[in-house]
């Protein structure tokens, strides 16, 4: 492993930062613009209170108390919204680890070179990690600069860490996209399965936040989005134990994804 | 030549699908190619020719058996050997976005030689006349043809693997590639390549091996395989057929496989065209047509006894 295949990876995908981030921060930049108004942001509290708990939960909000301040509207939406697009290029870039070169017969040529086929894997995977992180840390910067932009009273560091911690979600889903990808071989398998994970999530997060019982807290456990909601940093209940789960899943994801990748045939 | 073995296969299987859908692509497949020549592996499509070099590439897992190349193990030594090996895939896919010129750069870093091996590609690319500054998805399928040669070959490698090398190219940078492979050769480096052309075998080839449904057939040198000297001649009369034509082709010990339909004859022939041309003079012969054998027919020939009859 020399780091060649991360250069390259870079240097052809670079511009997703760009993209991702540049269209995030815009996401961001509306919606500090919205916070800027106390009115607008009572009267979404307003609306979320004659809707049902579930449609809080859906913007990863437990309780409507958070629209009283500009950080926590920031937070919760922005934070929800990102996090559904970040999976979205999660799953794409998961994608682009393996499964796109093994379908249109690239992989041939890469795996004929003096290269391993972990070596090969483990340096695509922290390719698009870099790059995830890039889009994230993009996004992030836009929405502070909004906020001193536009001279909103809100603590930053609390906006600017729920932003980041978007990313070990991001990452979480890039990996299961991998370990799809190298386990189901076909890539339209493997974007169907990748979707159904986040969807199924998302719904498991929405419906194990806002029911009670065994089995919601069960839903609400597994689901990767109730480790990354930005409200725990403005209540100030974030654990790091959720960013380290989430990091153990990543870990053993991808190692399951290498195991795959090494000892099943190419492009069969 | 010297007889040291670069490639050593043996007992090399490769099954596909389970259950029903068990397919047998390759059936214990024996075969040695030895330093310093050219070794043809023929076969029609879908004999297991890509199937073998997909194995020896590791890109695929034996079912059984094993390929050893420069006395490397295939699978535990892959990329200690493919430092040494050059590929070029049949169905060569590369990045479409980008140009000749980042491909080479890529590949040669990942070779670990930037600058000594892009020279190299630079001289190859002006040898074929392919132009690398331009992008993948600007090439016809001959210029890509010619940038997976080039890549396959721009490290001067010890053992080319080629599948198809030829395909789309046309025959004035066919016969720049038979060059080629003429210097590699006098270079003391070993070639294996796939391929249903039996005359770019005949042209570079020094052994051919031949496959079919997954069993290697034979491995003979050029000059003996391709010596089954038979063609398929068809003969359109201006009219009919003239009466007793049949009869009296069939009184000739060098014709065989007659068949006739409607103005047309056509019959598998050796030797000498004089007695044919003698039988069919009592007609108008409005065209005469020979044709050489196909390679599987030339097979057959070769392999079915028939060539004591048609030597």
């Amino acid at each position: 492993m020399n780091g060649i295949v991360v250069g390259n990876t870079l240097r052809t995908s670079w511009k997703q930062i760009l993209y991702w981030g540049l269209g995030l921060g815009i996401l961001g930049l509306y919606i500090d613009f919205i916070a800027m108004s106390p009115d607008i942001i009572s009267g979404y509290a307003e609306l979320f209170k004659s809707m049902p708990p579930a449609m809080l939960q859906a913007f990863g909000a437990s309780d409507i108390a958070l629209f009283t301040s500009a950080e926590g509207w920031i937070v919760t939406i922005f934070v929800s919204e990102a996090a559904i697009f970040l999976s979205v290029f999660a799953v794409l870039a998961g994608l682009n680890i393996s499964a796109n070169d093994e379908q249109s017969g690239v992989m041939d040529v890469i795996l004929s070179l003096p290269i391993s086929r972990s070596a090969y894997l483990l340096e695509r995977w922290i390719g698009y990690a870099l790059i995830g992180l890039g889009i994230v840390l993009l996004c992030a910067l836009i929405t502070v600069a909004g906020l001193i932009g536009m001279n909103i009273d809100a603590p930053r560091d609390v906006i600017l860490k729920s932003i980041l911690n978007l990313y070990p979600g991001t990452l979480l889903v890039m990996t299961v996209t991998c370990l799809l990808a190298t386990t189901l071989r076909r890539r339209a398998v493997a974007i169907g399965a990748a979707a159904a994970f986040v969807v199924v999530s998302y719904i498991f997060n929405v419906i194990g936040a806002s029911a009670s019982g065994a089995v919601a807290d069960l839903m609400e456990t597994v689901s990767y989005f109730s480790y990354i909601h930005g409200e725990a940093f403005v209540i100030g209940t974030y654990d790091p134990i959720d960013s380290v789960v989430i990091l153990v899943a990543i870990l053993v994801g991808f190692a399951v994804s290498l195991k795959m990748f090494v000892s099943r045939d190419i492009g069969v | 030549m010297a007889s040291e073995s670069v490639l050593e296969i043996s007992g090399l299987s490769k099954t596909y699908g389970a259950g029903k859908k068990q397919t047998l692509a390759l059936n214990r497949l024996d075969l040695s190619v030895h330093r310093g020549e050219i070794f043809g592996y023929l076969g029609p499509n879908g004999a297991g020719k890509t199937t073998t070099i997909r194995l020896l590439l590791d890109l695929i897992r034996p079912s059984s058996g094993s390929a050893r190349i420069f006395g490397l193990d295939t699978r535990a030594d892959s990329v200690e050997i493919h430092r040494r090996i050059g590929f070029l895939p049949g169905e060569l896919s590369l990045w479409e976005g980008r140009t000749g010129e980042q491909i080479i750069h890529y590949v040669a870093s990942v070779r670990g030689d930037t600058r000594g091996i892009a020279k190299h590609a630079g001289e190859l690319a002006e040898q074929l006349d392919l132009d690398t500054s331009k992008r993948v998805r600007d090439l016809s399928s001959g210029n890509k043809r010619k940038l997976g040669l080039v890549i396959a070959m721009m490290h001067s490698p010890e053992l080319l693997i080629l599948d198809e090398p030829t395909g789309g190219l046309d025959p004035l940078v066919q016969q720049t590639f038979h060059d080629m492979m003429d210097d590699y050769r006098a270079k003391g480096r070993t070639v294996f390549l796939s391929s249903h052309v039996l005359s770019e075998v005949q042209a570079i080839c020094d052994r051919v091996g031949i496959l079919r449904d997954g069993e290697l057939k034979a491995v003979e040198s050029v000059e003996k395989i391709t010596n089954v000297e038979f063609n398929w001649v068809d003969v359109t009369f201006r009219d009919a057929v003239p009466a007793g034509l049949q009869r009296q082709l069939e009184s000739l010990p060098t014709i065989t496989n007659i068949s006739t339909n409607g103005t047309r004859v056509r019959m598998r022939m050796v030797g000498d065209f004089d007695p044919l041309l003698r039988a069919i003079s009592s007609g108008y012969v409005e065209m005469l047509h020979v044709e050489e054998p196909s390679l599987e027919e030339i097979f057959l020939a070769f392999y079915s006894g028939d060539e004591e009859k048609t030597k």
